[in-house]
């Protein structure tokens, strides 16, 4: 993790009145796994656009492997856009050979390349097949590999996971794991926080067109205080005033199965509480427990609680 | 460049590869082989006509019977000219040789230069048999015997019921139901179709026309038919009509010039007496200035090269479409632009389909030499003898040349439109404008190849789109220096203008989505530098 693969200062894109991205600043160190996240509309895609050179911005500087433009270093890259489409009267084979010879491999070790990568994730039996022939995802798969045919150092992944079946999500998130252990660096944008929460080191989630933040995974969790689910038939409103617990509410019970009677209490507690403090403490006053649920914050629980309101609101207008 | 013709040689092979394109290719010479074999089969089929001729005067009809019997003869004559000339031993030439060196070459000669005399000695030789004695000594060892062909036009048996002396209008009335085809005639064992029906009025003599009565007699009688009547269903074969007018019109002739004691043999030797007209080439060698009939071709050549250039543009253009469209609607382009510039993309573009259009040439060449070698008769003889007439004329290089630039300035144009649409549908709409452009250069062909150097033909060559079409076609015609020098310097200029436009167009286009710009879009688009 020594040097920065790739940096945004100040990078802003802007379509008539409409900002796409709004002074962007980004740095990504060699070797990591990079995740893109935010809502519909907030400026991935343009992001990730530009940071191939396909677009330029209107402001600010970008740097990738060491040069003022993808083009120049385009042969070390790798890219799967968010619209996935390959030819469709090419060979499973002949297309990853053909886009690997476009990065600069010699056309027959394209082939032999095409034929490993195809080995290795399954999909030797459709080496000879036409593109038109495979299902969608097996398609996707075969558009990732061609992305990766070239051995590239910055891997882009534009909505990776979008339109695979759990397996095949699986085999995609090994995959991502196979380039980070051969020291690729990988950037990702996805909706699907669970594969960011497992792969990702750091993360950039903008909404909007401007980052609301930049960090690791754990940083991220920080943001939003942590959270003791309890179900009882008492009123526990005075566990407020333990030490650890930042506030105390009550929320409608969900689900079925309960004792009438029932009610569900959220405890909001500072990042090192113990949580068996109160646990403890309602054991000594007598509190009967049918639930006590203590979870880590998960990436939904911050993608929602930074960006929530906005997606919403960007999705109905 | 590697990427570029990494790019051009696939976009290549997605052409070539697929058994639509060879379909396509093979389609136009197998076309062309059908209607060649089919119009000559044609010609020799044509059905036997029955006909029935009533002459009230009894004049004319000894008249018509010659003339249809000279009508066969003459066919007979002209298959008979044919068969000799692809079967004779010597060296075949298609051009009339100049100075006859024996009596086949005399006869072809006097065939060449005037038919009816041709003709006329014919008959007064003995028709075919004189003419078989006569080449056999000529004709290659194995020639198959000669097929005379079948008479088109036999005279009919009147039917029992008919009364020749009848009055016009009742002889109508009761054949009118064999000329409908509502009944047949007998004939012989057989019934046949009634195909026309010769009715030479008893009275028709009072309808001659002189110039003295044209418009007397014009004005008098305007009631009836007058005339000899010449009834049939079929309007569109029109020998019989005409060897019956020719016929009977000779035969009244005939008979004014006796009345006015003219001899008739005398105007017969008169009418026969003719000056030949050599057609000169003042742009050939002194001594060498005679007009062939492979000068006349070349002249018209051109033509041939303009048509060859706008198909294989109009195939082109569907390639440059479809291509670019399916990369963008089906977001290939995305990762394309990840690994090569637009600029790169639009090169191999432009050379891949380019080759496939130069394919597609060659391969209508190689079926075509394919089709003179295999299918041997008198027409591909002479193809194959104008062919090297053509192939050694400068017209190849100004074809290879125009076909280029004519290329490369339409297909910057259609890639542009292309990298503006998501589908085809809008594509054409977008393209519409620019195919009548293409339209003009064809419609206005056969004009500027009768007046190479007119009015018409050196404005066209100076308006870019129109230059190489204009220009091939003129090209046999020695136009002047400075519409050569200067139509070339504006059409090369012209072409890299578009390019670098079209390409800026296409930079931008490329990864647009939604519907194709409106024209002040599309002039941003063109003054923008990037995106």
């Amino acid at each position: 993790m020594s040097s920065t693969v790739l940096s945004l200062s100040n990078v802003s894109k802007r379509y008539g009145d409409f900002t796409a991205v709004n002074r962007i600043n980004l740095s990504i160190p060699k070797g990591s796994v990079y995740g893109f996240l935010g809502p519909n509309g907030a400026g991935k895609t343009t992001t990730i656009r530009m940071i191939l050179d396909i677009i330029r911005p209107d402001e600010g500087e970008i740097e990738v492997l060491g040069c003022k433009s993808a083009m120049q270093v385009r042969d070390r890259i790798g890219y799967l856009p968010e619209e996935k489409g390959l030819y469709k009267k090419m060979k499973v084979w002949a297309i990853i050979s053909y886009f690997a010879s476009l990065k600069g491999i010699h056309r027959k070790d394209a082939k032999l390349r095409a034929f490993e990568l195809l080995e290795q994730y399954g999909l030797k039996d459709f080496a000879n097949s036409t593109v038109e022939s495979l299902s969608k995802g097996m398609g996707q798969k075969v558009q990732v590999l061609s992305s990766i045919a070239h051995n590239p150092e910055l891997v882009i992944l534009d909505e990776p996971f979008s339109g695979l079946d759990p397996v095949n999500q699986e085999v995609l998130e090994q995959l991502i794991r196979d380039l980070k252990n051969n020291g690729q660096t990988v950037i990702f944008s996805t909706h699907i926080m669970q594969h960011a929460e497992r792969l990702c080191e750091r993360l950039l989630l903008i909404t909007q067109g401007s980052k609301v933040f930049d960090g690791t995974v754990d940083e991220a969790r920080a943001i939003i205080p942590r959270r003791v689910i309890l179900e009882c038939q008492n009123d526990v409103a005075a566990l407020a005033d333990l030490d650890g617990v930042l506030s105390v509410c009550e929320t409608s019970v969900s689900g079925e199965g309960r004792l009438p009677g029932t009610r569900q209490w959220e405890l909001y507690v500072k990042e090192h509480t113990n949580p068996q403090l109160i646990l403890q403490h309602c054991f000594q006053n007598g509190i009967s427990l049918s639930r006590f649920d203590f979870t880590q914050t998960s990436l939904h629980d911050v993608f929602v609680h930074l960006v929530g309101q906005e997606a919403r609101e960007h999705n109905f207008r | 460049m590697r990427v570029t013709l990494l790019i051009a040689w696939r976009e290549y092979l997605e052409n070539v590869k697929t058994k639509g394109f060879w379909i396509g290719v093979l389609l136009v010479p197998i076309v062309f082989f059908m209607i060649f074999h089919i119009s000559t089969r044609l010609a020799t089929a044509t059905p036997t006509r029955y006909y029935l001729l009533i002459d009230q005067t009894g004049q004319y009809a000894d008249s018509v019977e010659i003339a249809i019997r000279r009508e066969h003869q003459r066919r007979v004559m002209q298959d008979f000219m044919r068969y000799l000339q692809e079967n004779r031993s010597d060296s075949a030439n298609f051009a009339v040789s100049n100075e006859p060196s024996n009596q086949m070459d005399q006869l072809l000669d006097d065939f060449g230069n005037d038919e009816v005399a041709a003709l006329d000695d014919w008959l007064s030789n003995g028709g075919l048999s004189f003419a078989l004695q006569m080449a056999r000594p000529y004709l290659r060892a194995g020639t198959p015997d000669f097929e005379e062909p079948r008479e088109q036009f036999i005279a009919a048996v009147p039917p029992p019921e008919l009364d020749l002396s009848a009055p016009p209008e009742q002889i109508i009335e009761t054949l009118r139901p064999f000329l409908n085809g509502e009944r047949r005639l007998p004939a012989g064992d057989n019934q046949i179709s009634l195909f026309a029906l010769i009715l030479i009025p008893a009275d028709v003599n009072s309808d001659i026309v002189r110039p003295v009565t044209t418009m007397q007699s014009g004005l008098q009688n305007d009631t009836g038919p007058r005339g000899v009547q010449y009834w049939a269903g079929n309007l569109t074969d029109t020998r019989l009509s005409n060897a019956i007018q020719t016929s009977i019109n000779n035969a009244i002739r005939q008979q004014e010039y006796i009345q006015r004691n003219i001899d008739v043999n005398a105007v017969r030797d008169v009418q026969r007496t003719r000056l030949p007209v050599s057609r000169m080439d003042p742009g050939k060698v002194a001594g060498d200035e005679q007009v062939s009939l492979a000068d006349t071709f070349r002249q018209w050549a051109p033509m041939g090269f303009v048509y060859l250039i706008f198909i294989s543009l109009m195939q082109s253009v569907q390639y440059l479409l479809s291509n670019t469209i399916e990369e963008k609607s089906n977001r290939i382009i995305e990762v394309l632009l990840a690994s090569v510039t637009p600029g790169e993309l639009m090169m191999g573009k432009l050379l891949g389909i380019g080759a496939t259009g130069i394919t597609t040439i060659l391969a209508w060449l190689a079926s075509f030499f394919a089709f003179i070698q295999l299918y041997q008769t008198l027409e591909t003889t002479m193809i194959v003898q104008i062919l090297d007439v053509l192939l050694g004329s400068d017209l190849i290089p100004y074809f290879v040349f125009y076909y280029l630039c004519c290329y490369t300035l339409y297909a910057g144009i259609f890639l542009a439109i292309g990298s503006l649409c998501n589908t085809l549908k809008e594509a054409q709409s977008l393209m519409m404008p620019l195919m009548m452009v293409m339209m003009v250069p064809i419609l206005t062909m056969s004009f500027i190849a009768q007046d190479p150097n007119g009015t018409m033909a050196r404005v066209m060559s100076w308006i870019p789109l129109f230059t190489p079409f204009t220009m091939m076609n003129r090209a046999a015609a020695q136009p002047p220096m400075i519409d050569v020098v200067g139509t070339t310097v504006l059409l090369v200029v012209t072409t890299i203008t578009v390019l670098w436009l079209s390409g800026r167009v296409f930079r931008q286009g490329i990864l647009r989505t939604g519907q194709p710009p409106r024209i002040i879009e599309l002039w941003r688009m063109l003054r923008r530098r990037s995106t």
